[in-house]
């Protein structure tokens, strides 16, 4: 089948219906990022806005309304579990950095291997944090105390869930052969990564703050 | 300076080493000097995280990325 040709305005033709480029003219760019890297530098600040909502939220609870004991008694936190899992989503961002650094110098398996191991990673500390969740003995519904640390942890939760979509999407991607060593040729692996280091260090934070403190 | 994959890597590393310390220390010393620690460490990353940022944005406005106004006499 035959693609149609729109006739181009009067000067516009010429040279330009011999160029390839098909569509709308590409965007101008003034800077030297990229709009990809861009666009996830500036949701992520949006999302560090997010988060930090939560927590002023988390910290009014805690600190200003100031309960007799945190967690309220007899709750208690499983900070064990809850480390493990940090390790777990710690040593993702080390295996998504790994695929980066491969398809960096070409090598192909050594990308899809880093990255179905993220995947991998993200989905059991989901799987463990449903665990935990299974297993507190209170609901989003206890207290104050509940409300907050089911909306902390679940937000991130739901951030690891979206993290995990976007993984599916570039390891399809890269089983399909569409990344090469090029910086501009793997741009959809390393925006996600980008967006799964922002997952795992607010994971710091949110354990360090929920757990420990 | 770069703002890339490996950057936001580096990131991970800090915070981990950052936020390691502040376990260990909120658990050894009580919760209350581990959030005062940690609440210094905040300051402290905001304020380096606010100089990268800008050295970051300085360095990615050259003065070749400047719009040509040649073209906007025509």
């Amino acid at each position: 089948m035959e693609s149609a040709s729109i006739p181009l305005p009067h000067g516009a033709g010429g040279h330009a219906a011999e160029h390839e480029h098909h569509g709308p003219p590409e965007a101008n760019q003034s800077s030297r990022i990229d709009r990809q890297t861009l666009g996830i530098l500036l949701f992520i600040i949006s999302e560090v806005m997010l988060f930090g909502s939560f927590f002023a939220s988390y910290f009014f609870l805690r600190v200003v309304v100031n309960p007799e004991s945190w967690p309220p008694h007899p709750f208690e936190l499983p900070v064990a579990v809850a480390g493990m899992n940090t390790a777990i989503l710690v040593s993702s961002s080390f295996t998504i950095h790994y695929a980066l650094e491969a398809i960096r110098r070409g090598n192909k398996t050594g990308m899809k291997l880093g990255l179905v191991l993220t995947w991998l990673l993200g989905l059991t500390f989901l799987f463990v944090q449903i665990n935990e969740y299974v297993h507190l003995g209170f609901s989003d519904r206890t207290e104050a105390f509940g409300t907050i640390f089911y909306s902390l942890t679940g937000l991130h939760g739901a951030h690891v869930f979206i993290g995990l979509c976007l993984l599916t999407a570039a390891t399809l991607r890269a089983f399909r052969g569409h990344f090469s060593k090029e910086p501009e040729k793997h741009l959809g692996v390393e925006v996600p990564g980008i967006y799964w280091h922002f997952v795992d260090i607010m994971w710091i934070v949110v354990f360090f703050t929920v757990y420990i403190l | 300076m770069k703002f890339n994959e490996a950057a936001v890597f580096k990131w991970v590393l800090i915070f981990a080493v950052a936020g390691g310390s502040a376990i260990g220390l909120a658990l050894l010393a009580g919760g209350l000097v581990g959030a005062l620690y940690g609440l210094v460490l905040a300051i402290v990353g905001c304020v380096y995280g606010y100089r990268w940022t800008r050295e970051w944005w300085r360095g990615l406005k050259g003065p070749e990325d400047r719009p040509d106004d040649s073209d906007s006499s025509s």
